[in-house]
């Protein structure tokens, strides 16, 4: 019992909102809560429309999304909102098949998007097979797997999937939640789901933060980027794609189809919401202590490790500019 | 004749298909139960250890770990509700039985039975609307309250039932002594009634122990010690819900660890509830 004092008169600090970002708060939370015996943060990972939902209703000590609040949420906010990037991450392209595809299954981007537009149905269909030469792609049914509820992991793929085609642009469009069209597809709730998903449905392709297919041992593809390079999800590649663009903000962050030899094509920030000027101020101030540790070297080396991308200093000195406007 | 011995052996042939088919049901019914409780068993067994008894949840990713902030945080949450539910639902149920006359009495019962049919994740959002919006704060309370309301209807309807199965006479032998009517009420008729009273709150507690969907927005959930209900709370039921649905092998291995927990639990108390009964029906 003893052991438990400290954590019992701790103040527990609450947020919710995206899965994108869920391992590496996690793991960042639990090491914060180490740290610091008088705060526990308290993240749950309801998906990043949850997020600002909860927030809205002022539910949450602050809200986390993989998009930022639009100008309608904002409104809907009552209270000016400070938004501040706190983690970037890449999207792999991952896939269940019972052959092994040796080099990864390969994609272009015009592929992908007729694959999750039902266009493609097939394993075997003459695109893929052409794509992958030295496979043997199986005579199975395409399932692909989205996310069924509002996803910030959802609007990153579908702002990429805009971005590569007209069809998925007029048809479809970006969102956090979207009418998926294709007739064999399903959903999962949060990355957890989409990931499981995935790894239980033979013939499944899906789309998640690279640290879910990473830790589950998934396979992912090969994408072809706008400047006709072959790349996998992963840290450089993320993190080349992010320098291309080093100044991002909340009105302007999209990040997806980048041009550049290393670029990979599907990747973004998180980033956390909280009052310009909270209520409490005393919570108000622990948020922001927290708020800047996440985004500081520590907490980013934590993320390096889980396959996340470290902030880049000028995305680093964005955050802390936002966060000396939350008035505590 | 030769009618009359034909029409005898389609009826026995008849009764033979009744007993055949009801049988093999009721062999199928208990086979199915005996199959789930099996599987848990030997998907749970392996999970079950001190660790994941007493040990809080690793961050995610990371094996290891174990669910006891999650029994606490079930504890708490039941034993809040069964505070809130046993007076209002045993008093509901005395008025009943006793007092409770005609209309009023007709619509409190009806009322009652339409609240067992709301499902649990209705009360759920009910909970959230009054206590977690207004206070802008998750917590273990609103899902005490939540839960309270689900064990209502069960805890007025075996009050009821208890109650008034206890003779008329029996009160009446405590007016003649000399009792007050709420000496007899208190002294006499509800310890008599107690045994089933207290089988009603045990079922009740063994149907919210499970439940999942009403603590989504209200307890809400957490990775840490909390034992302050004012807070949001881990349980055991929707930390089954959130590693079940996760990708990793770990996590898969707590929840099934999880499920035989919970299942336990139910089992404990519907023994529980058979036991308290046994003592009444010894005694009359």
């Amino acid at each position: 019992m003893l052991a438990l004092q400290p954590a019992l008169a701790a103040t527990q600090l609450t947020g919710a909102g995206s899965t994108f970002v869920y391992p590496f708060f996690s793991k960042a939370f639990y090491t914060y809560s180490q740290q610091h015996s008088d705060v526990t943060v308290n993240y749950q990972s309801i998906g990043s429309g949850g997020g600002i939902q909860q927030f809205t209703a002022k539910t949450v000590d602050f809200g986390a999304s993989d998009v930022p609040m639009n100008a309608d949420e904002l409104k809907r906010a009552g209270a000016p909102v400070v938004q501040v990037p706190v983690a970037l991450g890449g999207e792999a392209i991952t896939y269940n098949l019972p052959v092994s595809i040796p080099g990864g299954l390969r994609l272009t981007r015009e592929v992908v998007a007729d694959i999750f537009l039902g266009k493609i149905s097939r394993w075997n269909d003459a695109a893929l097979e052409k794509l992958n030469p030295r496979a043997q792609l199986p005579n199975l049914p395409i399932v692909t797997v989205h996310r069924s509820d509002g996803s910030g992991t959802t609007y990153i793929f579908t702002d990429f999937l805009s971005n590569v085609s007209k069809e998925w642009k007029d048809k479809v469009g970006t969102g956090k939640s979207v009418q998926w069209p294709g007739n064999n597809t399903v959903g999962g709730k949060g990355n957890e789901g989409v990931a499981g998903q995935v790894r239980q449905t033979s013939g499944a392709i899906g789309y998640v933060e690279l640290a879910y297919a990473i830790e589950n041992k998934m396979s992912t593809a090969q994408l072809e980027n706008k400047s006709g390079k072959w790349l996998f999800c992963t840290e450089s590649t993320v993190k080349t794609a992010a320098a291309t663009k080093p100044n991002v903000s909340a009105t302007d962050f999209s990040i997806v189809d980048r041009s550049g030899d290393n670029a990979y094509p599907i990747s973004g920030y998180t980033w956390a919401f909280v009052y310009e000027s909270p209520t409490d101020k005393v919570r108000g101030k622990m948020v922001k202590d927290v708020l800047s540790w996440v985004t500081g070297d520590d907490a980013q080396k934590i993320a390096g490790s889980l396959n996340y991308v470290p902030l880049p200093p000028s995305v680093q000195e964005t955050a802390k500019k936002a966060l000396a406007e939350v008035k505590v | 004749m030769i009618a009359g011995a034909r029409l005898a052996a389609s009826r026995r042939v008849s009764g033979l298909v009744g007993v055949i088919l009801t049988g093999f049901c009721s062999a199928l019914a208990a086979g199915l139960l005996i199959l789930i409780l099996g599987y848990v068993v030997v998907q749970g067994w392996g999970a079950i250890n001190p660790a994941f008894l007493t040990q809080l949840p690793h961050p995610v990713g990371v094996s290891g770990g174990g669910v006891a902030n999650g029994i606490v945080g079930t504890l708490i949450i039941v034993a809040l509700a069964m505070l809130m539910a046993v007076p209002v639902g045993v008093l509901t149920g005395l008025y009943l039985a006793i007092y409770g006359r005609g209309l009023t009495a007709e619509c409190v019962r009806f009322l009652a039975e339409v609240l067992s049919g709301v499902p649990s994740i209705a009360i759920g959002l009910f909970a959230y609307t009054i206590l977690v919006q207004p206070f802008r704060h998750f917590s273990g309370l609103s899902a005490a309250f939540a839960f309270a309301i689900l064990m209502l209807p069960l805890m007025i309807r075996t009050s009821e039932e208890a109650i008034r199965g206890v003779p008329t006479a029996i009160r009446e032998g405590a007016l003649a002594l000399g009792l007050p009517d709420y000496g007899g009420v208190i002294h006499v008729v509800l310890p008599a009634a107690r045994p089933l009273i207290v089988t009603g709150l045990l079922l009740a507690i063994a149907r919210v122990t499970g439940e999942t969907a009403p603590l989504l927005f209200t307890a809400f959930g957490s990775e840490f010690w909390e034992l302050n209900p004012g807070n949001p709370m881990a349980t055991l039921a929707m930390q089954i819900f959130k590693y079940a649905i996760s990708p990793y092998d770990d996590w898969h291995r707590q929840a099934w660890g999880g499920a035989l927990l919970l299942i336990l639990a139910v089992l404990v108390l519907n023994v529980g509830a058979r036991w308290a009964l046994r003592g009444r029906a010894k005694r009359s």
